[in-house]
């Protein structure tokens, strides 16, 4: 007896169809083989499928089960087989028909009941585009999966229920989509009004976040260079449609999102210690798994103690910046991930960190800043945009007045980022980018007017402060930004101006 | 190839002759020697970690003191001692390194530009050791005791609690040199040295005229009023003033000018990296000076 099942399994984030094909005859010794290329995990499913069948108060079949993964010529792993592989053995003895155009997806648990699986959404698009009507999930993954229209995703507690269902004695309704807050990916863990003083590296914040810029922050333990950063988010607009589904692409297929979570809306914030591998921040493996910096994709990378990175991983970081995307090439396997994020480094003024504080003295020598200066290489430091230093603030520099003043909150900031971000919308509808960070030479000289005093205060400052080249165009698109975010058409001496506090001072190289 | 100075040489500094014992028995040097340069000669010395106040107090002095033709004598260490020498060779003066270690080598090996600067103006580079060797712990108090014997007076810029520049002022006085003190505030942590010298009985130094008049030297007249800032000017706006005059009274971080003046740091940012450009002001370590 032949049977086939439909599923799919998902290669980085592309998704490809797997028939499982079961023949079930009563000749030759009983046994269960599965063939296709298939994994260890995939091999251990036997053992799932066998236990959890019976768990569930059905027999497992005493004949001769060949079960063949098609097709058969690359790697299949995961858990997920078990549920299309159970219910193709269960339609042979209980004699219910498999629906048609439909995938079955989901690991089962010994006892019969359906665990959460990685990587729903990403079948349901791939149902989506490629005509199936319903796919069955369990519970747990069903809601990310929901929010693809146009196909019914039925959500699965245990494998009796789904027998029940197929044979016809219960009704499953279809899972609604239901929008949840994800915990541990997002929401601003602090607020702008938190923070007390720091109103440059505020401003600096607030430009970054507005034109999409790397930001290098510079200053003791304790001045607030992390609270800062995250508090980023909160004033980070939400992510649109389009950008939500590409981040929880990432995350579903990486198995990043929770049990019954729902996708993600609120910008990714990412902050690796700096012990990390290479592979855990830009990704690898023998199946490619995405690394931290596609899980940052359309939100922030927060670097913390940047210099004590090893070198090879800040040099990873390089094309991924420029490009946006990252192709990760393995012997089985090319994956293509995206990772479009917003860098935020972060770093002492020397190895102690006491430089320049107002009442620790500082114990490196010369030669030891020299040497921890030198540890963030060039190549990067050019590529983050506004670099700013982050003084250590005394609580009692401040009067009971000054610290009672109101400050403002993260939500009037993220205003003024929205309209920022208007402006840039509108501004390269024709082009390939979105946002000022993204400009490349052709754009600036193309999308950035600058006014005559402007460009002289330009040319005299590349004299006493002697700017190289790339730096030039750097200040020009932090001087966009700040126009924008004043909502002026050509950038005015007050822009170019403001644009300089942000050049590179401390680690110049 | 270095050269050579024994102690019976006619050509031996006489300051170093009479301090007996601790005279070197040798003298290694680069540069051309010219007994002249040894007349006059002020030692500035001071901290390692220089503070921006050190830097442009030492940059003032050292230049006015050394382009009335006092020889600017240190240590070639970085901060106060690297200082001292670029302030001297910048204004045209001559200075002596004396070096810890042989005089075949520069140490701290960054500092070769310094090193080929002092020797292009007429400076000279000595040292009691030979060859390549390394500098120890021992070597630096056994040069400093030659920067305070070359030198009819001391000036230490700034010097912690236990600074190497303490053990020059000492031997300044053992040998009977004139010993002067820059002070400082009190909180800092490398003027406690200098402050502790001044109650001592260290001459205080608030201008390089009190060092002049110790060489029996005055400075060149015109340049009296230089030293002055002076920006009262109509070049300047009411912000940019209101700015000049809060940095001169303290030099501050943005945020901080900011709440003083009570004005966004954004527009602050503005007119400040005008100043900046113009040359009126300039920031360091992370604060604003009045340039």
């Amino acid at each position: 007896m032949f049977i086939k099942v439909q599923s799919a399994t998902n290669l980085g984030l592309d998704t490809i169809g797997v028939d499982i094909e079961l023949n079930i005859s009563n000749k030759g010794l009983p046994g269960f083989e599965i063939v296709g290329l298939a994994g260890k995990s995939v091999g251990e499913s036997k053992e799932r499928v066998r236990t959890a069948i019976a768990n569930s108060g059905m027999e497992f079949p005493q004949k001769r089960i060949i079960v063949n993964l098609a097709p058969a010529d690359f790697p299949k792993e995961g858990s997920f087989y078990d549920l299309p592989i159970a219910i193709g053995i269960l339609s042979s003895i209980l004699e219910f028909k498999i629906p048609e155009k439909s995938l079955f997806f989901g690991e089962l648990s010994l006892d019969g009941t359906l665990r959460h699986t990685r990587g729903a959404l990403l079948l349901a698009l791939f149902a989506r585009e490629k005509g199936f009507r319903n796919i069955f999930v369990p519970k747990q993954s069903s809601n990310e999966a929901a929010i693809i229209s146009g196909i019914k995703v039925f959500p699965l507690q245990t494998l009796q229920e789904l027998v029940s269902n197929l044979l016809g004695k219960i009704k499953i309704m279809p899972a609604k989509y239901e929008q949840k807050r994800c915990p541990g990916n997002g929401f601003s863990e602090f607020d702008m009004a938190e923070i007390l003083g720091q109103e440059q590296a505020k401003r600096a914040v607030e430009i970054a976040a507005s034109g999409g810029h790397n930001i290098f922050m510079v200053g003791s333990p304790g001045s607030g260079k992390t609270m800062l950063a995250r508090a980023v988010p909160g004033i980070l607009p939400y992510l649109d449609e389009k950008e939500s589904l590409e981040v929880t692409k990432v995350y579903s297929a990486s198995g990043n999102i929770p049990p019954d979570g729902s996708i993600i809306t609120i910008c990714p914030f990412r902050s690796p210690h700096h012990t990390i591998s290479q592979i855990g921040l830009v990704g690898g493996g023998s199946n490619p798994s995405p690394g931290e910096i596609s899980l940052a994709h359309r939100g922030v990378l927060f670097l913390d103690e940047f210099p004590e990175f090893p070198r090879s991983i800040m040099e990873a970081l390089r094309q991924p910046i420029e490009d946006g995307v990252l192709t990760i090439a393995r012997s089985r396997a090319r994956v293509k991930y995206p990772a479009r994020f917003m860098l935020i480094a972060s770093a002492n003024p020397c190895p102690c960190g006491y430089l320049y504080h107002p009442k620790k003295a500082c114990v490196c020598s010369e030669r030891e800043i020299k040497k921890y200066k030198k540890r963030i290489s060039g190549p990067i430091l050019d590529r983050i945009d506004l670099h700013v230093e982050v003084p250590v603030v005394e609580a009692d520099a401040f009067s009971e007045d000054e610290k009672k003043r109101p400050r403002e909150f993260s939500s009037a900031v993220k205003q003024r980022v929205l309209l920022a971000r208007e402006i840039q919308r509108e501004r390269f509808l024709n082009e390939n980018i979105f946002i000022n960070a993204e400009m490349k030479n052709k754009h600036i000289k193309k999308y950035c007017l600058i006014s005559k005093q402007a460009r002289q205060i330009l040319n005299q400052a590349i004299a006493s402060f002697n700017l190289s080249a790339r730096s030039y165009f750097k200040m020009i698109k932090i001087a966009r930004t700040i126009a924008d975010l004043s909502k002026t058409e050509i950038i005015g001496a007050n822009h170019i101006a403001e644009a300089l506090q942000y050049r590179s001072k401390f680690y110049e190289t | 190839m270095a050269n050579i100075v024994k102690i019976e040489d006619k050509k031996y500094p006489d300051m170093l002759r009479v301090l007996g014992k601790d005279a070197p028995k040798q003298l290694y040097y680069k540069g051309k020697w010219d007994k002249s340069i040894f007349e006059n000669c002020l030692a500035v010395v001071g901290s390692r970690r220089m503070t921006t106040y050190g830097k442009q107090i030492t940059q003032k002095l050292v230049s006015q003191i050394a382009s009335a033709g006092i020889t600017i004598v240190s240590g070639f260490m970085y901060g106060v001692d690297a200082q001292s020498h670029k302030a001297a060779s910048e204004s045209g003066g001559r200075t002596i390194a004396v070096m810890p270690c042989g005089i075949d080598r520069v140490h701290p090996e960054y500092q070769i530009k310094l090193y080929n600067d002092i020797l292009e103006n007429n400076g000279l580079i000595i040292s009691e050791y030979e060859g390549d060797s390394q500098p120890g712990y021992w070597t630096y108090p056994a040069r400093n005791r030659i920067v305070a014997g070359i030198s009819k007076a001391v000036l230490i810029v700034e010097a912690g609690e236990k600074s190497g520049s303490l053990i020059t002022a000492n031997l300044a006085k053992k040998f009977k040199r004139k010993v002067f003190s820059l002070p400082g505030q009190i909180t800092s942590l490398v003027s406690v040295g200098t402050n502790q010298l001044i109650k001592q009985g260290a001459e205080m130094v608030t201008a390089a005229d009190d060092i002049l008049e110790f060489f029996k030297l005055s400075r060149d007249p015109s340049s009296k009023k230089a030293s002055q800032i002076s920006i009262e000017d109509g070049s300047l706006n009411s912000l940019e003033q209101q700015i000049i005059n809060q940095l001169q009274r303290e030099p501050m971080e943005i945020d901080l000018l900011a709440r003083n003046l009570q004005i966004a740091a954004a527009e602050l940012g503005r007119t400040v990296s005008l100043m900046e450009i113009k040359g009126q002001i300039k920031k360091e370590n992370g604060k604003y000076y009045v340039y």
